[in-house]
């Protein structure tokens, strides 16, 4: 049985941010994933670091939340951002009393803008719509969570902290009191099981909060919002592109690398592990997409994926706690922090439900200051003060990054396995070297691996050969998936993307990548299961 | 204005087939294509029929037949004649083919060690596919730095593969050729080149002696790139030092098997008088009734307007762009915009993409009478002048039953022929049943 003071459940951004925040305070914390880190709500979102413009009008807190971290993350993770800059624009469908109120709405929240003259918005950004009628320059930025997310966890290593994947949860342990005493693990690779015995639980498990609060014995209503967004095979913008509207379908375009992320729409489902993409978000996406920049719809879509906003029900909460009455329930995007001790009888369980990844730090902030209390424990929050870990002078990404860095290297490290994002031999390894046990998807989480316009077409099988010679070296950790599970699952998961866009350049492309599986590789004829007798046919 | 008696719009096997049928009787033929094929992807091997359960490419073609529905039911008659002008064109172009519709089946193995059924193949493939023999070992001898080529992952996979009978032993070695390690990102390209250099090819061939283990009987496999433009010479030189039969594996793109194929009836095309234009898109075509009159290309200054009095259209299946997905969930052909057999959008990837049998979208494509000419869900001729050849004909998936190369060589043959005037009727006397209806049912 492993002791800490805390365990973390949810290994997105708001959890990892907990981890780094009660490590650095002296806590010891140990943060469990029941899947990678980051490959639920924080992978699957559309990358985009508010300046806090977009919730001005509708929620000027969220606003003011989102322009403080903005600036606090610009100097504490650099290497996790590119500064692209982003712009609110007016295009001709979009309503005039917006336009109108948002500057000094602006101004109320803390938010920083200016009206840019349209011929420079225009000369910036050539694609862009030329009935726009007015554009407001912002902070924005593009933000790599999966960057985020190991930052928090190296820095959290520092502080005597760690992190576990593929744990879930499966049972919590509590005191005669009924207070929190420990949790149960399943490794959901092996089926092992094990107890770590703790004082304190975070759920930070986002969307499906509402699952680990039940376990605990407690109750939380989370009323998942699957959003669901488009890859575009290019930057169609320099800069973040935003609508002047209320927040709704297809009103972003963030540039993400060498792409550009379609966003958002916004629909309630029940299981948040139903993210699957339909065919009216895609057509949804594209005709609004058009708004910003005409004939993007005729332009090659990558992908599509969708992510579930960790939203809850607060009215219902407050209704059990304190007899609101039914008209006061909404649906918050803003975040809270729940003491199930008072609330319902679990002392020790806290929650942290709703919010943003760019306020994650903030609601880890928040979070950790109950913790601390609950605890009584004095020591202060530093994580705005301390810069995460990062590369050498870490500076911000800029497009010809990788490219500079594998030029600058040699030798066969700086062999490319994925060409579309310039992934090396040696970011591979480095990869595999942190993490062991890595499937081919969590490389992708780790290098970006396959994201690019062939989806995997060509380094999919050189990802697998490298898993294999490592596990032909004895470097195959047991829990870890065999070579050709891996590719089949990535060769599974990359078309799980792919099939909602199925037309055009893409679905040519899939041929393609079907024509070399198939007809070269005969990937269907891949013996299963690392633990299969050889047959004695051979021989 | 320049004319020609057929323009060919595609330069893929069955294009070129139905250009050099139709030059080498006499006929003026202009090929246009977009781009380069197909061949440029798949392993260079001839898929003609290997369904599940198949033992020899005419018993796979016999199979598919039988189904109903797939090209071969009219096509089959012109597969053996067409292989053998193949065979022939191919030999005397230096590249030389081995099998027949009558060769059993074997398993060929793949770079990731998977196993798949072939038949018919160049001859640097075919010490593959020998029956192997008590003793005799596979070694996997690979490249260093080259990237895509896995002799462990292959040995891990083939060892545990039902192969019977197999290898006795299965072992993998990498050699480092000379002078190109500190090159970057090397493909099957850049090494195919080097090894039509004679002396670099020398010192290359003796470095992969130097890695072959010391005893036993081996049966070599390298990655296919033993020369592009002197492969013949690569090959005789490789057999010769290494000692032991040598074969090559196909692997990634770009595929040396396929660009050989590719440029020996390209070249073969050029000397029998075929007016080939690749890089040239099909910019609209003229149309008299239900009769193409004229094909025009995006030429560099101007659009070139080309009479003609027969159109082969060889543009390929989805991969190669023949037929194209559209967003509203129709498949459309994109030049002549012939009526498109597809399953609903709903179901396009019903299936495994990745799987054996693939996906339901595989099988669409345009259905032709057995004068190969499109025809309407009716059954009625839509185009009198245009013979559909290749894979952008319904009814077959070539993935999934390997027949793609067979189809169209069978297909070309057959469009030649009948624009020749050879074969007016052709399949009336093998096939009474089915000889008008449409391919596709």
């Amino acid at each position: 049985m492993t002791d800490v003071d805390v365990v973390v459940v949810g290994g997105g951004a708001t959890g990892s941010g907990v981890l780094r925040d009660l490590a650095m305070r002296g806590l010891r914390v140990l943060l469990v994933e029941r899947a990678d880190f980051g490959s639920g709500t924080s992978g699957r979102y559309h990358g985009l670091l508010h300046s806090g413009g977009r919730y001005v009008v509708s929620d000027p807190v969220s606003a003011r939340d989102c322009a403080r971290e903005n600036a606090v993350l610009q100097r504490i993770a650099p290497h996790c951002l590119e500064l692209t800059g982003g712009y609110f624009v007016a295009t001709p469908d979009d309503p005039d009393d917006y336009l109108e109120g948002f500057p000094s709405a602006c101004a109320d929240a803390g938010v920083r803008t200016e009206e840019v003259p349209l011929r420079e918005l225009f000369a910036a950004e050539p694609l862009i719509n030329r009935r726009i009628r007015a554009a407001y320059e912002v902070r924005d930025a593009s933000m790599e969570p999966w960057e985020l997310i190991d930052a928090n966890h190296a820095s959290a290593r520092e502080h005597g902290s760690d992190a576990w994947r593929y744990q879930a949860l499966v049972g919590v342990e509590r005191g005669p009191d009924g207070s929190v005493a420990g949790v149960r693990l399943e490794d959901r690779r092996t089926g092992e099981q094990r107890g770590v015995s703790c004082q304190v639980i975070v759920n930070a498990a986002g969307a499906w909060a509402g699952q680990v609060a039940a376990l605990a014995g407690a109750t939380l209503h989370m009323s998942p919002g699957k959003g669901s967004m488009l890859i575009m095979n290019r930057r169609l913008t320099s800069a973040v592109v935003n609508r002047l509207a209320q927040p709704g379908d297809g009103d972003i375009i963030v540039p993400v690398h060498t792409v550009s992320i379609l966003g958002t729409t916004d629909v309630t489902v029940d299981d948040p592990d139903d993210v699957r993409v339909t065919a009216d978000e895609v057509d949804a996406l594209l005709a609004d997409g058009d708004r910003l920049v005409p004939g993007l719809s005729s332009a090659r879509v990558l992908r599509s994926y969708a992510g579930c906003r960790p939203l809850y029900d607060a009215g219902e909460i407050e209704a059990s706690d304190t007899a609101h009455h039914a008209q006061s329930r909404e649906i918050s995007r803003a975040h809270h922090v729940i003491d199930h001790g008072a609330r319902d009888g679990v002392p020790g369980l806290f929650s942290i439900v709703g919010g943003k990844l760019t306020t994650y730090r903030l609601m880890a902030e928040q979070t950790s200051d109950r913790v601390c209390v609950s605890l009584g424990i004095e020591a202060p929050c530093r994580t705005a003060d301390e810069l995460l870990p990062g590369p050498p002078g870490a500076r911000p990404y800029w497009l010809g990054g990788r490219l500079a860095a594998v030029e600058a290297d040699g030798g066969g490290d700086a062999d490319l396995v994925c060409e579309c994002e310039i992934v090396t031999n040696s970011m591979l390894r480095h990869a595999l070297e942190e993490r062991p046990d890595s499937s081919i998807d969590d490389l992708r989480r780790s290098t970006r691996l396959g994201m690019g316009p062939c989806q995997g077409a060509f380094c999919t099988c050189r990802a697998a050969a490298l898993l294999a010679e490592r596990a032909d070296a004895g470097q195959r950790p047991p829990e870890a998936p065999e070579p050709n599970d891996s590719l089949r699952a990535f060769l599974a998961e990359r078309l799980r993307g792919a099939a909602p866009i199925a037309w055009g350049d893409q679905l040519m492309e899939l041929w393609l990548e079907a024509g070399v599986y198939r007809g070269t590789m005969a990937v269907d004829t891949l013996p299963a299961g690392e633990d299969m007798a050889p047959t004695d046919a051979v021989g | 204005m320049p004319s020609a008696d057929v323009v060919v719009i595609g330069a893929g096997l069955a294009g070129l087939t139905a250009a050099i049928e139709l030059a080498e009787r006499g006929a003026t033929v202009q090929l246009v294509a977009k781009g380069m094929a197909a061949t440029h992807w798949a392993h260079g091997g001839l898929d003609v029929a290997a369904p599940p359960g198949a033992r020899s490419p005419a018993n796979g073609v016999a199979r598919l037949k039988a189904r109903g529905g797939h090209p071969y039911a009219i096509l089959e008659p012109d597969l053996g004649p067409a292989l053998s002008a193949t065979f022939a064109r191919l030999a005397e172009m230096g590249l030389a083919y081995r099998g027949d519709l009558r060769t059993a089946l074997r398993f060929f193995p793949t770079p990731i060690g998977g196993l798949r059924p072939a038949a018919i193949v160049p001859v640097g493939q075919a010490p593959a596919l020998e029956p192997w023999s008590p003793g005799e070992g596979l070694l996997l001898l690979g490249i260093e730095r080259f990237r895509d080529f896995w002799p462990p992952y292959a040995a891990r996979n083939l060892a545990r593969q039902v192969w019977n009978p197999g290898p006795s032993r299965i072992e993998s070695a990498a050699a480092a050729l000379p002078g190109i390690l500190e090159l970057r990102n090397l493909n099957s390209l850049v090494l195919a080149r080097r090894f039509d250099d004679p002396s670099w090819r020398a010192a290359a061939v003796a470095a992969l002696r130097a890695t072959i283990p010391g005893k036993g009987r081996w049966r070599i496999a390298v990655p296919a790139v033993l020369g592009l433009e002197r492969h013949a010479d690569v090959l005789a030189e490789a057999g010769d030092a290494l000692g032991h039969p040598v074969f090559e594996i196909p692997t990634l793109p770009p595929s040396i098997p396929g660009l050989r194929l590719f440029e020996a009836l390209r070249a073969r095309a050029t000397a029998v008088g075929v007016r080939v234009q690749i890089g040239f898109e099909v910019a609209g075509v003229e149309r008299d009734g239900d009769t193409i009159t004229a094909v025009a290309t995006h030429a560099a200054a101007r659009p070139l307007r080309i009479s003609t009095r027969d159109v082969v259209l060889g543009t390929g299946g989805i991969g190669g762009g023949g037929l194209r997905g559209r967003r509203d969930g129709a498949l459309e052909e994109p030049i002549l915009g012939l009526p498109v057999a597809a399953p609903g959008s709903a179901e396009w990837l019903g299936g495994d993409l990745y799987g054996a049998g693939g996906v339901a979208l595989e099988s669409a494509g345009i259905r032709v009478d057995d004068q190969l000419r499109p025809v309407d869900p009716g059954g009625g001729v839509v185009l009198r002048n245009v013979r559909v050849v290749g894979s952008a004909l319904a009814g077959m998936r070539y993935l999934a039953e390997r027949c793609g190369d067979g189809v169209a060589l069978a297909s070309g043959y057959r469009a030649a022929r009948l624009i020749a005037g050879e074969a007016s009727n052709p399949s009336a006397a093998e096939a009474p049943g089915p000889a008008r209806t449409a391919v596709a049912s």
